[in-house]
This record gives structure tokens, sequence and C-alpha cells, in this order.
């Protein structure tokens, strides 16, 4: 594996190469090259220029995202616990399922304004399935034998649920959380496609105005560093809380 | 006074049998009965099993008797009172160890505790000697998934001792283990039983563990007992037993038995 490991480097640097090549015969509108748009991106982290766009789809994201997946792991438990919220949320919850969230975007930010709420607004609302939908499984699929376990110890219903569904259900439910984190970034640029000034999204429609490519593709990668940021934070979290699930065997 | 005397003495004499099955019946919903009729007295401290084919009613009744499935008709007793839930004198072993990965092997084995009190450190002192006991003194600390199966299962067996349960059902406990681990949990499992005086009722489907491990055998065919046996072998047992002529005998008759009797 170790020796595999410079490999996706030298395909990162022919790509830039060939992208190189190719800018070079076009115009910079279409196609900036790589040079360009890393000297963009340079002089707009220097100047300080992007600082307070990261900044706000940052922190759209991390509302967005606590927001979101608190609500949906306690509705999950909600509606994997108990049966009568089941039975009156889940014909909902199937039909809420069917409708593109990010198409209620304009909706949003017609009931919350440009500023930042309806962002947030809409970044919880896509966070909230994947969360929902995996806490409600974890919590209702646990181990039968773990479940009679308790049941032999004489274990109330919330110890069963804290102590048994919550924890035994984490793996589904952190994977619930990493859908959500993806989808999270995804849901503040559009939202800000849609209506604001400010973030990385109104920053990419602004560059599309003024025609500067270079600057679409800088926010762009931006962008991507962000997601990656997310993404290995959770990762790491994942890590940290799931080490005694994932431990192989010893022999 | 004399009405206390009378209870005494109706005590008393249901005492003599420390776990005592009274003509059990049990049906699944909307099915035949799978239980029928089943009667058996354990005396304190003896070692028990049931022996059966899958899907024969071994593991219902081993629920039935520890109260966690309600007899349809028919009553079970333990230490002369009725049975309607779990006791907490009694400890169990499922046929998986059913441990909980998230928890170390110390907390898992504090589990029954932790569930009604915080464990105090005799406790943990007490959770350490059994772990020592069953060969996992250096294991306290390590995740389940760290463990092999048949250290889990030792593991599940420290947890069901914990609360020094008077009576310990258990079910299929070492049917996904090896021969030689198996050899050798039976051997644990008989010394701790015997050292803390622990009655036993033990479901298997293998006749060599049953006869090596049972004061009595008892086979089960189609949701009754069909066939009943003492094994007079001296306890403690040693492994050259398991070889010898009079298990070979026993486990002849038990093996007819199963199969209905026709020899």
């Amino acid at each position: 594996m170790k020796r595999l490991a410079g490999y996706p480097l030298i395909v990162l640097l022919l790509l830039l190469l060939t992208w190189e090549y190719f800018a070079a015969t076009m115009s910079e509108l279409v196609l900036p090259a790589p040079s360009v748009v890393a000297l963009t991106l340079w002089e707009g982290l220097l100047s300080g220029y992007f600082v307070p766009h990261i900044l706000r789809t940052s922190t759209e994201v991390f509302l967005g995202l606590v927001l979101g997946c608190s609500l949906g792991f306690v509705f999950g438990i909600l509606m994997g616990e108990v049966e009568f919220f089941r039975r009156l949320f889940l014909p909902y919850l199937i039909a809420s399922q069917a409708v593109p969230k990010l198409a209620l975007a304009p909706l949003f930010i017609l009931w919350f304004g440009f500023g930042m709420t309806s962002k947030v607004v809409i970044t919880a609302l896509i966070c909230f399935f994947p969360l929902l939908e995996n806490t409600i499984t974890a919590v209702q699929y646990t181990d039968p034998q773990k479940l009679e376990l308790f049941r032999v110890l004489g274990a109330s219903r919330w110890q069963t649920l804290f102590r048994l569904k919550i924890p035994g259900g984490l793996p589904s439910i952190m994977a619930g959380f990493r859908v959500a984190v993806i989808l999270a970034v995804v849901g503040a640029v559009v939202g800000e496609f849609i209506g604001g000034s400010e973030g990385l999204g109104a920053l990419i429609i602004a560059s599309q105005g003024m025609m500067d490519t270079p600057l679409m593709f800088a926010v762009l990668i931006l962008l991507t560093i962000l997601g990656m940021l997310l993404y290995q934070g959770v990762t790491l979290v994942e890590k940290c809380i799931l080490q005694p699930y994932m431990r192989g065997k010893r022999q | 006074m004399p009405k206390d005397w009378l209870l005494m003495l109706i005590k008393g004499g249901e005492c003599l049998s420390f776990l005592q099955l009274d003509c059990i019946t049990y049906s699944y919903p909307g099915e035949e009965a799978i239980i029928k009729e089943i009667s058996w007295q354990i005396a304190r401290g003896e070692f028990h099993c049931l022996l059966g084919k899958s899907g024969c009613g071994k593991t219902t009744l081993l629920k039935l008797a520890a109260g966690l499935l309600p007899a349809a008709q028919g009553k079970v007793y333990l230490q002369g009172e009725a049975v309607v839930k779990p006791s907490p004198q009694a400890g169990f072993v499922f046929q998986a160890p059913t441990l909980l990965e998230w928890k170390t092997v110390l907390d898992n084995v504090l589990l029954p505790i932790s569930l009604k009190r915080t464990p105090t450190s005799e406790d943990y002192r007490r959770a350490e000697d059994l772990l020592g006991l069953m060969g996992l003194p250096a294991h306290l600390r390590h995740y389940p998934t760290e463990l092999s199966g048949g250290q889990q299962s030792r593991v599940a067996i420290a947890r069901a001792l914990i609360e020094k349960p008077a009576m310990l059902f258990l079910d299929e406990p070492f049917a996904a283990l090896d021969a030689i681990t198996r050899e050798e949990l039976q051997d644990d499992l008989l010394k701790l039983c015997q050292l803390q005086g622990i009655t036993v009722l033990f479901i298997t489907h293998d006749i060599a563990e049953a006869l090596y491990l049972a004061d009595q055998v008892a086979v089960m065919v189609e949701g009754q007992i069909t066939f009943m046996a003492r094994v007079d072998l001296a306890k403690p047992r040693h492994y050259t037993m398991r070889y010898g002529t009079y298990l070979n005998e026993l486990g002849r008759e038990v093996r007819q038995a199963i199969s209905g009797g026709a020899s």
C-alpha cells in the first residue's frame, strides 16, 4: 500500500500539465489555466477577499448540520421507539422522500429572506432525512438477542433505549451523519446560488456575472477543500467513536 | 400459629426441589403445542442437561423455566415461589455470547449490576475475580471484538455469575466452539458451579457434552420428555471419563431415545 501512495500525486501532476497545455489554446473565459487559477486563489487568500465568504458558508453548513442532525436524531428515536409516532409520520416521511428538497430552496428564500436563516434552514432540511432514516432503522432493528438479554436482566425501557438501542445503532447513525455532512455543503451552496450576496455559492454566481472564470475555479477549489475537511473530520470522529465496534479479532 | 407452621411445612416440602416445573404446556399463537405437559424437578446444586434435536422445543422450555415466556398451563417454581418473570436469582447464558461491543470486557461482566445501581469497588473486585477464574485476567480492558469465540463465551458466563445466582440457565452456550475449547469450558463451568453450589439447567444437542456435565439428563422429543437418566459418575469429572465404557453405554441409550426409542 505504501508504495502506491505516490501514484495519485503523479496522476494529479499529469492532469494539471494536460490542463495547462489545453488552456493555453483556449480563451481564459472558457478554461483558465491552472497557473492562473492558482494565482487568483493565492491573491484572494492573501488579500482576505475570500475570508468572509468562507466563514459565511462554513457557518451555514455548521448550523444547518447541527440543527438538521439533532432534529433528525430526536425524531428518528421517537419514530423508531414509539409505534404511535411511526404510524403517524411514516406516510409523510415516504411522501417527503419524493420531493426534491433543493427545489424547495426558492420557497425558503421567500419565507426566511435573503439572510443566513434561509440557507441554514435549507441545509438543515437536507441533513434531517439521512439522519432520521438511519436512526429509525438503528433503533428498530436492534439485535433481538441483546434485547432478550436486557429483558432477562430486568432493564427498563429507558435503559434499553439509552444503553442498548442507541449505542448499538451508532454505526448506522454515524453512516447517516456521513451522508448528511456531504449533503450539507450542497444545501448551503445551492441556497446561496438562489439568493444572497455572501458565501462561496454567491461568489460563484457573482463570478459568472463578472465573467471571471478563474475566480469561479478558485471558489470551486475552496468548496472542494471545505468538503474534504468536513469529510475528514467526520472520519476522525467516526474512528474515535466506533473503534470498539470495528476492531478485528486478535487471532 | 398453626397456620404458619402449616405454611412452612408446605414451603419446606417444595424447597426439596430447587426448580420445579409442574405440567407445563406452551404453544406459539396459532400453532400446535410445542411443549406438552412437562414436569421436572431439579434438586439444589444439581446439574441437569436437556437433550434434543433442533426444533424440538428445548429453548422454549428453557425460556419457560427462566420466566422469559409465560406458560399456557402449569406453573414453574423456583425455591418454592412461582416464577412469572426472570428472577434476579437466576443467571442466563445464551447460545451466542451476546456481549455489547461498545463496552469493555469488565463493563460487560458488570452489566447486570450497572443496570440496577452504580457498581461499587467490591463489584469490580468480584468481576475481576470471576474473569480471573475464567482465565481472562489479561483482557479486562479489552473490547469483545478483540476476543476469540471461546473467550467471548467465558465473558458471557462470568456475566451470568456476577450477581451470585443460585440458578443458572444455559442455552447451548458452547455450540459454536471448537471441540477442544468446548471441553476446557465445560471443565471450567463444572468447577465454578460446584464451587458456588449453583443449580444448573443446561441445554445442548451434544450427547457427550450432556453426559459429561450432568447429574441427570433428559431427552426431549416433539415437546415431551421421553427419557430421563441419572449419571452416576463422581465429581469432579475428568476428561478420561468421556471415553469410558459407562458414558459410552449411557450415550447409546440416550441416542436411541432421541431417535424415538426404535433400536
